[in-house]
């Protein structure tokens, strides 16, 4: 008997371990170098994986890095923004979006409905960057089975945008890295599971470095005067997952569960704010 | 005694509520609502955001109720070694999770068991979460 309690708290400890993980590391690697006889590891929710693929980041012809593959990651928390941020960084809301953050319902998130995720939630999907000429695109497996278009032709951003749920994105290269200018934001995405707001005077600025060939590192500069203090800048990674192809996830199918939701906004672990 | 499970495994095992893809599972069921239920699959739905499969388990008295039992979406569980037919009707299970917090008869597969010792989660079909 009592070895089966000790069990149970071993496990139970564990699993808040595993949690801590998955919300610090965005590509939820929970094997930690283990587990990966046979194939591989695990990647976020996928077992068995084979290993990331190593090797010098890739280019493409006219020497601009290559960004392809299926990459699963973000470049922030999406159980909790707060919790992978830029050294010396801080989440400070205006009073009116404090209050709004602790009155939020799970059944209320934009995400349980099947509604598009904005910039920067991630998903426990994954996804691909497609390079073409003057267009990039994102193409998600989840985050309702979107795409965003990042223009690459020099253009400016238009005087007055209608707001969007991906607003309007113009990129540019600075080195190696790929940065992606957004403004034209609607107010209705939630940055993540516990319900921070944000307003239609967001701009976020997104930095992909792909630092090997199996790896990006991803930060995300959320500036909205409307509803936070400063600007902030989270951190995030992604991984290139070697054996598989985006597949279809059409959430609005069945969201059987969306009648079943009750409580607070709250995080995977049942976290709030 | 020896814990084989990963932490992945601890996650799927211990609280069994993990973050369901487009929202908190513990927003939709109770992990303090256990369910330890055998019956007949009744049938298979393999449909976004989340699969789902249907029991009917008899009581005592010899009253069937039909359960509403939840896994993860398609394109997770293929990855893990899941397939459509992995459970079909006619299938005898035994299911332990977790039941909704509106206390329908509807709750998470946390484990599905087979007669011949064949073992699924909902969201893999490694035993060992590896």
């Amino acid at each position: 008997m009592r070895t089966r309690w000790l069990t149970g708290l071993a496990l139970a400890a564990a699993a808040l371990a595993a949690f801590s993980l998955l919300a610090q590391d965005p590509t939820g690697d929970t094997s930690k170098g283990k587990g990966k006889g046979k194939g591989g590891g695990n990647i976020g929710l996928y077992q068995r994986q084979p290993p990331t693929p190593t090797g010098p980041a890739p280019k493409l012809a006219d020497g601009t890095p290559d960004l392809s593959g299926v990459w699963l990651g973000s470049g922030a928390s999406d159980a909790d923004i707060t919790r992978a941020l830029k050294p010396g960084d801080a989440v400070v809301m205006l009073p009116w979006a404090e209050a709004l953050v602790k009155t939020r319902q799970s059944k209320d998130d934009p995400e349980a409905n099947c509604l598009p995720s904005g910039i920067p939630r991630g998903s426990p999907y994954p996804w691909r960057i497609a390079q073409t000429p003057g267009i990039y695109f994102i193409v998600f497996e989840g985050n309702i089975h979107s795409w965003r278009q990042i223009f690459m032709d020099g253009r400016k951003h238009p005087e007055d945008p209608d707001p969007t749920w991906y607003g309007h994105s113009i990129g540019r290269w600075e080195g190696q890295t790929w940065v992606v200018d957004t403004v034209g934001f609607n107010d209705k995405f939630w940055f993540d599971y516990v319900g921070h707001p944000h307003t239609e005077q967001l701009h976020t600025t997104e930095r992909y470095t792909r630092t090997d060939l199996g790896n990006m590192s991803i930060e995300v500069t959320i500036d909205d005067p409307g509803a936070y203090a400063k600007p902030f800048t989270t951190v995030g990674r992604a991984r290139i997952m070697a054996g598989t192809e985006l597949l279809e996830y059409i959430c609005q199918e069945d969201n059987y569960d969306l009648q079943h939701i009750s409580g607070p906004a709250q995080g995977p672990g049942g976290s709030t704010r | 005694m020896q814990l084989r499970l990963s932490l992945m495994g601890a996650v799927l095992f211990a609280l069994g509520l993990p973050v369901l893809a487009h929202h908190s599972g513990a927003a939709v069921f109770d992990n303090t609502k256990k369910i330890d239920l055998t019956g007949v699959v009744t049938k298979m739905e393999w449909v976004n955001p989340h699969a789902h499969f249907y029991i009917d388990v008899k009581d005592s008295t010899g009253k069937v109720t039909n359960w509403n039992l939840e896994l993860a979406s398609p394109s997770i569980l293929v990855r893990n070694g899941w397939k459509r037919n992995s459970i079909k009707e006619g299938d005898t299970v035994t299911v332990t999770g977790s039941q909704a917090r509106d206390g329908s008869n509807f709750g998470i597969a946390q484990t599905i068991v087979f007669p011949d010792g064949r073992k699924l989660n909902f969201l893999s079909a490694y035993e060992d979460g590896k």
